[in-house]
């Protein structure tokens, strides 16, 4: 397994959002965690990827993480080529071996004529591009996506959904937070998080 | 801990800082605009001003324009660096953690930072250093330098501290502009400190080592070693704390 929760438990105050979460993720899968607003899931990712420590339970993970947070978190004073080279630093990526990525993400996702734009100067669309495409700089194993294709258009949905599907059988393992219960056939599987547990 | 990330982050952070055009000619024009009313306002009547620092016995005499330049020069040094470091630390606090979550260690993080920051403030003391002896002839401009150099080394790491420790930017400029005010533009003011009924409290608040080294650069030739090394630990203190809790809250979990 890629990924194993035990018991995780969140609560903020007196206020229980979590209590008591357990599943796996296996290689070459792409699973599903939908839920009402504020039941919890965007808190679920930010304790996989380690941005919150969980009151109780345990993870086990053992392989590189990528993460796309539901709100485009980006240097607006920067442009998408700096946040290319800033980001292969910090995974740790040769920039030799990081501009073919990042020029494969920039032809997939169709943005490449933005390259030297600075972020503030972008649309909504192009800053989520750019918020996943990070996600996916380093080839991760595992991937934590929290509604990746906000503002995206048609197009673009339908290319990340190929991208993913690619990822997946490469042997990646995606975790996907949604709203959108008519793409159930994408999934491997879906949870249902209510009332601070998965169903 | 990689020195290639530090050098990125270094670079990546300066630029950022370099591209915000209203907040760099305000850097240019607030100690420009300070001094102008100074020179606009300000007698020549000559006062005598004890130096706290070196003992009751030792006293000088100075114009009230030449007293007014220093401790304003002191007190625009203090604000600039002091927002600039809140700036730098709190103004992209998530992607900071993001980068963390990447692959960054928060050290990386905060060195880079700091070595901004300690090129903000030896550019902005040798400005702020080479615009006042132009308004006024400084005794000994390098030490003088020198001095602009400590007050931006003691309240741009209170303002690390404050970025670290505070969310919200308002609520950090606030915390700033109340201590930066009280402290360095108030109760620093010689005018102020002689006449204060309680001189001890006042010793004990940042701005009051760096003044003195200020003072007594720009118009003696008395040694400044005491409240130099006093400006030091003091920033040092200030630095520490803000270094604890940048790193307590950015870790990953």
């Amino acid at each position: 397994m890629i990924l194993t929760l035990e018991h995780i438990a969140m609560s903020f105050g007196r206020k229980e959002v979590l209590t008591d979460i357990s599943f796996q993720l296996k290689a070459g899968s792409i699973t599903g965690i939908v839920g009402e607003n504020g039941s919890g899931k965007s808190v679920l990712m930010e304790i996989i990827v380690g941005a919150r420590k969980a009151k109780n339970g345990t993870i086990y993970k053992n392989c590189s993480v990528g993460y796309c947070p539901q709100a485009a978190v980006l240097f607006p004073q920067l442009t998408i080529q700096e946040h290319f080279t800033y980001f292969s630093e910090a995974y740790g990526i040769n920039k030799d071996l990081a501009k073919p990525q990042y020029q494969a993400l920039l032809n997939h996702f169709n943005y490449k004529k933005y390259l030297n734009e600075k972020i503030i100067h972008l649309s909504g669309g192009t800053q989520q591009k750019l918020n996943l495409s990070i996600a996916l700089l380093h080839k991760p194993e595992l991937l934590i996506l929290d509604e990746p294709y906000n503002g995206f258009d048609w197009d673009t949905y339908q290319r990340f959904w190929d991208y993913t599907n690619e990822l997946r059988e490469q042997g990646c393992a995606i975790l996907i937070v949604t709203h959108l219960l008519s793409e159930k056939k994408r999934f491997d599987r879906i949870y249902e998080l209510e009332n601070g547990k998965l169903i | 801990m990689t020195t290639k990330k530090i050098r990125t982050g270094f670079l990546m952070i300066f630029k950022m800082l370099l591209r915000q055009k209203i907040v760099i000619t305000l850097l240019l024009i607030i100690p420009a605009f300070f001094l102008t009313v100074v020179e606009l306002t300000t007698s020549n009547r000559i006062l005598p001003f004890q130096l706290a620092s070196l003992g009751d016995e030792f006293f000088i005499n100075i114009s009230e324009k030449g007293i007014s330049f220093i401790f304003f020069a002191v007190a625009s040094s203090g604000f600039l660096v002091s927002f600039l470091a809140l700036n730098l630390i709190q103004r992209n606090n998530k992607v900071n953690r993001r980068l963390i979550i990447c692959g960054y260690h928060p050290i990386e993080l905060i060195i880079s930072i700091l070595l901004v920051l300690f090129v903000v403030i030896l550019l902005i003391a040798v400005y702020v250093g080479l615009l006042t002896n132009a308004f006024y002839n400084v005794d000994n401009l390098g030490r003088f330098i020198l001095s602009l150099i400590l007050i931006g080394f003691v309240y741009g790491s209170y303002g690390l501290a404050v970025g670290s420790l505070i969310k919200v930017e308002l609520e950090g400029i606030l915390m700033i502009v109340l201590l930066v005010n009280i402290d360095v533009g108030w109760l620093q003011n010689p005018l102020f400190y002689a006449e204060a009924q309680n001189q001890v409290l006042i010793k004990y608040l940042p701005a009051y080592f760096p003044s003195q080294t200020a003072i007594i650069t720009a118009f003696t030739d008395y040694s400044a070693v005491s409240a130099t090394v006093n400006s030091i630990l003091y920033g040092f203190l200030f630095l520490i704390i803000s270094m604890l809790i940048f790193f307590y809250k950015m870790r990953t979990k």
